[in-house]
């Protein structure tokens, strides 16, 4: 029996492929996956969540806890104005709205569940005119007419399951955290079709209430001065960019056609005033959390 | 956003300074092979019959091997949708090599003719966060037969 000791031949145990191309197949396919599932998960849902009962979505402890650092009363104009912006909207009929202030430097409004919108200070004291104030109240308030917080909270929770039962069993936390993106990505692509529907029902009110959208524009003029497209993509984004939003409420404006502006409203002195009144206070007696 | 760019980065360290240090690694490899090659390591058990002039003693090699960030990340994934775990088929066959290389070094010190008995142990010595596997550590031991004149 001879023994020879030759040179074994390369690429029998490692393939010669480049792992880039590897890379690619992988992340492509697993992210395009977990995209899918999450599109349906999101459409399956959000299809239930629609047809739960206003009434029980009211049910939820959602006013107490604003209503806890809400100690000042809804001004008369503020809710004046809500009213008619709501009346513009035509809400179906179990649906209530409450609008609620909160004296916080923070410049943002949102809608919740239960009916709730919440208008913050800090937002208030940035406009000038009233259309600019219609027009946050018609956007938070289309958000209500359209489910969004219910919708929203339902597929947040089936969403944030599924990745997490997904993602703890891939075992691997950079796997995981890629799934976790790839949802928090598809679920903001939701959420900024959401605020493109509040923004074109706003706008709709705002011809209705005033017969032109100017506020609109002027808004997203002043929500540009303070958080500034500048470095942000739209794709993490739970909203649109600014200046995409003004394009499409003037393309809607122009869809529709508006009348001629006959000197916008100022908002009222008196409520300056209060507001200005509101910020002392916030100073003098700084909460304690 | 920020994260984003952090694991991208991550990432192209992990393929750039691993594909480097691979290829260096399995050039020396195979150069180490061909100079070594005269000592032949077998796996049978029973040393060659008929020449009794002979010692013998335990040699041994190991190494200790670490997957980059890139492999890793692969590997994950090849965890979800299975599959030929290519990223991991290099990190072992270069730490195979390198031991058995490391294990007939020892053997031509002694002017070792054969390694007989050669046995192959693998450890994965870092089981991280997620139980990713870090490294992975290989020791090639066998017995050397040296002639005695």
């Amino acid at each position: 029996m001879d023994y020879s000791n030759p040179e074994l031949p390369e690429g029998i145990n490692t393939g010669k492929e480049n792992p880039l191309k590897e890379f690619a197949i992988l992340t492509s396919g697993v992210v395009g996956s977990i995209f899918l599932v999450i599109t349906l998960l999101i459409f399956v849902v959000d299809n239930f969540a629609d047809k739960i009962p206003f009434e029980v979505e009211q049910r939820l402890p959602v006013s107490g806890l604003i209503e806890e650092q809400n100690i000042e009363p809804l001004p008369h104009y503020l809710e004046a104005l809500s009213q008619k912006v709501i009346d513009s909207l035509g809400l179906p009929e179990p649906m209530q709205i409450t609008v609620h202030y909160l004296n916080s430097d923070t410049v943002n409004a949102f809608a919740t569940l239960g009916g709730h919108i919440v208008l913050y200070r800090g937002l208030l004291e940035k406009l000038t005119y009233e259309d600019e104030l219609a027009m946050i109240i018609a956007h938070e308030v289309s958000h209500i007419k359209h489910r969004h917080p219910i919708m929203n909270a339902s597929h947040g929770i089936v969403v944030g399951l599924v990745l997490s039962l997904v993602g703890a069993s891939s075992g691997n936390d950079v796997v995981s955290k890629l799934l976790g993106t790839t949802g928090m990505v598809t679920m903001m692509k939701y959420s900024r079709d959401n605020e493109q529907q509040a923004d074109r029902d706003a706008v709709n009110s705002l011809i209705k209430i005033y017969g032109n959208a100017e506020g609109a524009l002027a808004l997203f003029k002043v929500l540009d001065s303070e958080h500034g497209d500048r470095g942000t993509v739209e794709f993490f984004n739970t909203h649109p960019l600014n200046k995409n939003r003004s394009a499409e409420a003037q393309t809607l404006i122009n869809e529709i056609g508006t009348e001629q502006s006959m000197g916008r409203a100022h908002i009222p002195a008196a409520f300056r005033k209060w507001l200005q009144k509101q910020k002392q206070n916030a100073r003098e007696q700084p909460q304690d959390q | 956003m920020a994260d984003l760019i952090i694991f991208i980065t991550l990432l192209a360290m992990g393929y750039g300074f691993g594909r480097y240090a691979e290829s260096r690694h399995y050039a020396s490899i195979r150069e180490r092979e061909k100079d070594l090659n005269s000592i032949p390591a077998i796996a049978s058990r029973i040393p060659p019959q008929g020449n009794p002039n002979f010692d013998s003693q335990l040699v041994s090699g190991s190494v200790v091997i670490s997957v980059d960030y890139f492999k890793r990340f692969i590997a994950g994934l090849r965890n979800l949708v299975g599959g030929r775990m290519s990223s991991y088929e290099t990190l072992l066959d270069r730490a195979r090599r390198e031991a058995i290389l490391r294990m007939k070094t020892e053997a031509r010190n002694l002017s070792a003719e054969y390694v007989f008995n050669l046995k192959l142990e693998t450890a994965s010595i870092h089981k991280g966060k997620g139980n990713s596997i870090g490294s992975v550590e290989v020791v090639a031991y066998g017995t050397a037969l040296i002639p005695n004149r």
